[in-house]
């Protein structure tokens, strides 16, 4: 069998997920022999066209040039992966959508007058996605479990559900009991809840967990005493494209 | 047959065991407990975050390991075999049921090694924790049967009951002095005295019967918009058997493990099957399967109420669903 080609495409985003790619490096020397990336321009100096066999896309799509270009990347890969948050969701620009462009555009710009810029979404906005890889940045493990599922054939298990199922299996106390708002009840799991395990709130930058129950999660936040505009602002964050969470934006915004 | 161990010299009883097993033990973490390792023996712990049934099930446990290409196949097992000291009688209730599951029909090699091989060093509750109602099930305050070793606290040292002839073993290595029969009657006295003031129960009393007429309760719609189906009650409740299985493979792609991790009913995956079928789509059915299969599936199955009144469930609830207060509305009454 032909090694698989793979690529690696950017859009709107920082890069820590594709850094998190040369982070396994040494990890991937083992597979590489298995693989072959042949467009990779944050990675290496020589890139090939396609067609690729893999696409990981990292980063949302914000403006028309992106647009078409996202959909030549999907044109040109078999398999397609939205790699990390802001190509699952838009990511953490994507909170800007809440604010007309006009009223947004000349806060950041002076010369405005040019911009093509569009509201910010993740890539399923605009393509069929096949596999979406979540966190912000997306988790090595996980990578990797993707990667090997990818060439042995199969789907790799990543946890659909909450995060406070991998935050008490790691015996770390409850935030939430605690009085800090941390969105691990309806975020999507799957990072080890690095973030409680270390003391600091989940952000939900996987966005919402498959089951997730925003109405009860939200009605728990105002018993704590979380004001409204705090509460829009934390759904905001990351994965407000995605419905659930936008329902909540809409409502307290 | 009942000694006494001066509280100093718990210590000594932990290094003791070490010698030939891994010691769990209730330590401290922030403001919580956990069953762990190392650490401090925080033995007047009021609960633990996960029930020490982890000792015996791991959370995570790589069953064996192959070759893909071969073939082969290699039994993974324990170095060295796990001791518990410090286990509350609602906790050791919970590894009789789950040696029920484990032990019975279907033997789990697992999980029967650990047991078998295991030694458990329990505690008597002079204290009754906030959430328990482990009365409800005669699972507590005071243990009646299966620990090796059984404390109480008298304040500046523990009653020691033996419970097996391992038990008595390793009494003898220690070389405790035998206990008055004012220690028994004061062990006694403290565990009567905790029991009446356990605030929560559970009426069990024509309960299997009730609840087989409360299977299409409206309430399970209630509980529905208000429980988050995060699936913690699973987690931290000591009579949750049902695990996951997956695959992992090496980079390499020819070697790799087959491992198991604990699972969990209240998730919307937990009955999912292929192209995408799931026998508990809604909420409520995912939480009307968890009390059921508490207090009335496992009634059927292996005669017993499958819940021992830990109080865990609701103590790490966000939303506070307590089985307590679900009996009450299924009951009509509260």
């Amino acid at each position: 069998m032909a090694k698989p080609k793979v690529a690696i495409f950017k859009f709107a985003s920082c890069g820590g997920c594709q850094l998190q790619l040369l982070n396994i490096e040494d990890k991937l020397l083992d597979i590489i022999g298995a693989i072959d990336i042949v467009y990779f321009p944050m990675g290496k100096s020589e890139n090939l066209e396609g067609p690729y066999d893999v696409g990981l896309v990292e980063g949302a799509i914000t403006c028309a040039e992106e647009i078409e270009r996202i959909k030549k990347v999907r044109a040109s890969c078999r398999i397609l992966v939205a790699l990390g948050a802001c190509a699952c969701y838009g990511g953490i620009q994507s909170s800007r959508n809440w604010m007309p462009q006009r009223e947004l555009e000349p806060k950041v710009y002076e010369h405005w007058e040019a911009l093509s810029s569009t509201k910010c979404f993740g890539i399923d906005e605009y393509v069929p996605v096949d596999l979406h890889l979540h966190g912000c940045p997306v988790d090595r493990e996980e990578l990797l479990e993707v990667i090997k599922g990818l060439l042995m054939g199969t789907r790799a298990y990543l946890r659909p559900h909450s995060v406070c199922m991998e935050c008490k299996l790691r015996e770390n106390e409850c935030l939430f009991l605690k009085g800090i708002p941390c969105m691990g009840p309806v975020a999507r799991a799957g990072c080890g809840a690095v973030c409680p395990s270390n003391g600091a709130p989940c952000s939900a930058c996987r966005g919402p967990a498959n089951d997730a129950n925003v109405e009860s999660f939200v009605e728990s936040l105002k018993e704590m005493g979380i004001p409204d505009e705090q509460i829009a602002r934390m759904f905001r964050r990351d994965a407000s494209t995605a419905k659930p969470f936008a329902k909540v934006v809409s409502m307290y915004g | 047959m009942a000694f006494v161990l001066p509280k100093s010299e718990l210590r000594r009883v932990i290094d003791e065991l070490s010698k030939d097993y891994r010691v769990f033990r209730p330590v401290a973490k922030g403001s919580e407990f956990v069953f762990d390792e190392e650490g401090e023996p925080a033995m007047d712990y009021d609960t633990t975050i996960l029930p020490p049934k982890k000792a015996f099930l791991p959370p995570e446990e790589t069953m064996f390991t192959f070759k893909r290409e071969t073939f082969h196949v290699e039994e993974v097992t324990d170095e060295k075999p796990v001791a518990v000291v410090g286990i509350h009688p609602c906790d050791l209730r919970a590894l009789h049921l789950l040696d029920k599951v484990f032990t019975g029909e279907f033997v789990d090699p697992y999980y029967m090694r650990r047991r078998q091989s295991g030694f458990v060093v329990a505690i008597n509750c002079v204290k009754p924790c906030e959430h328990g109602f482990c009365t409800s099930f005669d699972a507590g305050p005071g243990a009646k049967e299966g620990y090796d070793l059984l404390l109480t606290d008298l304040g500046d040292k523990y009653l020691v009951e033996v419970g097996s002839d391992r038990g008595k073993s390793f009494v003898d290595r220690l070389g405790l002095d035998s206990a008055s029969s004012a220690d028994v009657e004061k062990a006694k006295e403290l565990v009567e005295e905790a029991a009446r003031s356990m605030a929560r129960r559970i009426d069990t009393h024509g309960l299997v019967e009730l609840l087989r007429m409360r299977i299409e309760h409206q309430h399970w719609a209630e509980l529905e918009a208000r429980c988050l189906s995060c699936g913690l009650c699973n987690v931290v409740c000591p009579t949750c058997y049902c695990y996951n299985v997956v695959d992992k493979l090496d980079l390499g792609l020819n070697e790799g493990a087959r491992i198991r991790t604990w699972d969990s009913c209240l998730l919307l995956e937990f009955a999912e099957v292929a192209l995408g079928g799931n026998f508990r789509r809604e909420r409520s059915a995912r939480i009307r399967q968890r009390i059921l299969h508490k207090l009335l599936h496992f009634v059927d199955q292996y005669g017993e109420f499958g819940c021992v009144g830990c109080g865990r469930c609701v103590k790490y609830c966000i939303k506070k669903i307590d089985p307590v207060e679900i009996v009450e509305v299924l009951r009509g009454g509260a």
